[in-house]
């Protein structure tokens, strides 16, 4: 398929999943999982850098438009988009090998759990220490941050499993 | 400037994440009310806490002009409290208006004390006031405490002040409550105290009594502040008591004073000239 296409697809699929339906689970009462950072997670390795950090923004400003939470799925989403490349040059060995959109096949499906785990707990400990905006009741945020990046592991991982 | 290009391409990236989560932090701050809030409140704690950190240092460069204008604010009301306190008089005594008691014919010059001797036996002080600002010699001089001295000399923009701690001065003083009549003198030793003499031994002094100016002389209004009582010795030969005064003004920190002009001083020493 169609790269840009695939990706678009991508696009418009996890948002929707995240805005109609993630969203609206309230998991435990306390976390809420965004698997849609699985578009930013799979777009291709050889994307220029500036054009990723914008994906990101808008990514991010889109799902916020939808949650109400202006900026604050950005700001994530910028940190995803921009660390990124520099943990897939890290992670990857051959990486002139990598063509198209990153997945278990491309890098292995060790690298490819790090990779995901790392940023998944980047990115939700962005988010939800932006929405709280506090340091009181510290734990009751690290809590969230740990049970909202597991479940998003375990769905995208799960994801990952079944599709290969 | 072409390595300030290379720097900026090389670290374009970074630059550019950066002004993005900036922008999307501010939009975070300035859009969702809840952080607006507590980002904003948080802010006035620390503004707040800095401007009062601030405040405090900066008000202190302030002071010294601060304190001329109070200080010559406090003149003009010296000046004020004598003519009203004047004119009550006239009123009492059914004078006509306008007239003006001799002993109350006075006026006040504020002055800065610019060099002050308080280590040695005979010291001085100069002020910033001289014959241009109509100081002349014997004028009485005050601060808020009480008599500081006397002018002994004056140029036309300084005057040399004896104060009550110099070994040459007598002032004639008075013990408020028994109102007895006696020279206060230094001893030269403790700037803060000084004796008062001629106090007989049938008067009773306690410790803490009052000492004010006594009036008798042309220098000073009465009832000026002049020290209180530190110690009371007696000693049978002696006919007189020794009063150790705690003077009132503290020369160690004396800074803005008060120049009492005497507008009958002339007429007086005049008159008693001829007499004699």
């Amino acid at each position: 398929m169609n790269l840009w296409l695939s990706n678009i697809l991508r696009f418009v699929i996890c948002v929707l999943l995240q805005v109609l339906i993630i969203n609206n689970l309230n998991l435990l009462g306390l976390c809420t999982p965004y698997v849609y950072i699985l578009f930013l997670i799979s777009l291709p390795a050889r994307i220029p850098r500036w054009a990723e950090l914008l994906i990101g923004a808008a990514t991010g400003i889109t799902i916020d438009i939808f949650c109400n939470s202006i900026g604050v799925n950005m700001a994530a989403c910028l940190l995803v988009a921009y660390l990124r490349p520099l943990l897939i040059d890290n992670l990857v060995t051959e990486k002139e090998r990598l063509t198209g959109t990153i997945n278990s096949t491309e890098v292995g499906m060790s690298v490819y759990l790090r990779l995901i785990g790392i940023l998944i707990i980047l990115h939700h400990s962005a988010v939800v220490m932006l929405e709280t905006f506090s340091f009181q009741n510290f734990h009751l945020t690290l809590i969230n941050i740990v049970l909202s990046s597991a479940i998003t592991f375990a769905m995208l991982s799960g994801y990952e499993i079944l599709r290969r | 400037m072409r390595s300030l290009l290379q720097l900026l391409s090389k670290y374009s990236i970074l630059l550019m994440f950066l002004a993005l989560e900036t922008l999307s932090l501010v939009l975070i701050v300035r859009n969702n009310e809840y952080q607006r809030s507590s980002f904003f409140s948080s802010a006035n704690v620390v503004s707040a806490w800095s401007y009062d950190k601030l405040s405090r240092i900066t008000s202190y460069f302030g002071l010294r002009a601060e304190n001329s204008v109070l200080h010559e604010q406090n003149t003009a009301l010296l000046e004020e409290n004598n003519r009203l306190r004047n004119e009550l008089e006239t009123i009492k005594y059914g004078l006509p208006e306008g007239y003006v008691m001799a002993d109350a014919d006075r006026s006040y010059i504020a002055a800065r004390v610019i060099n002050i001797k308080s280590n040695k036996r005979r010291n001085y002080l100069t002020i910033n006031k001289g014959e241009r600002d109509s100081v002349r010699a014997d004028m009485g001089v005050i601060n808020t405490d009480g008599a500081v001295g006397i002018v002994s000399v004056a140029s036309s923009r300084f005057a040399v002040v004896i104060p009550l701690i110099n070994t040459n001065m007598h002032l004639s003083c008075k013990l408020k409550r028994q109102n007895c009549i006696g020279p206060l003198t230094w001893d030269g030793k403790d700037y803060r105290f000084a004796y008062m003499e001629d106090i007989a031994k049938h008067i009773e002094v306690s410790k803490g009594d009052t000492i004010v100016t006594s009036g008798y002389t042309m220098n000073f209004p009465e009832d000026l502040p002049v020290g209180i009582v530190e110690d009371v010795a007696t000693s049978e030969s002696d006919a007189y008591h020794k009063i150790k005064v705690r003077l009132a003004v503290n020369y160690n920190s004396i800074r803005d004073v008060t120049v009492i002009k005497n507008n009958t001083f002339r007429e007086q020493t005049l008159l008693e000239q001829t007499e004699k």
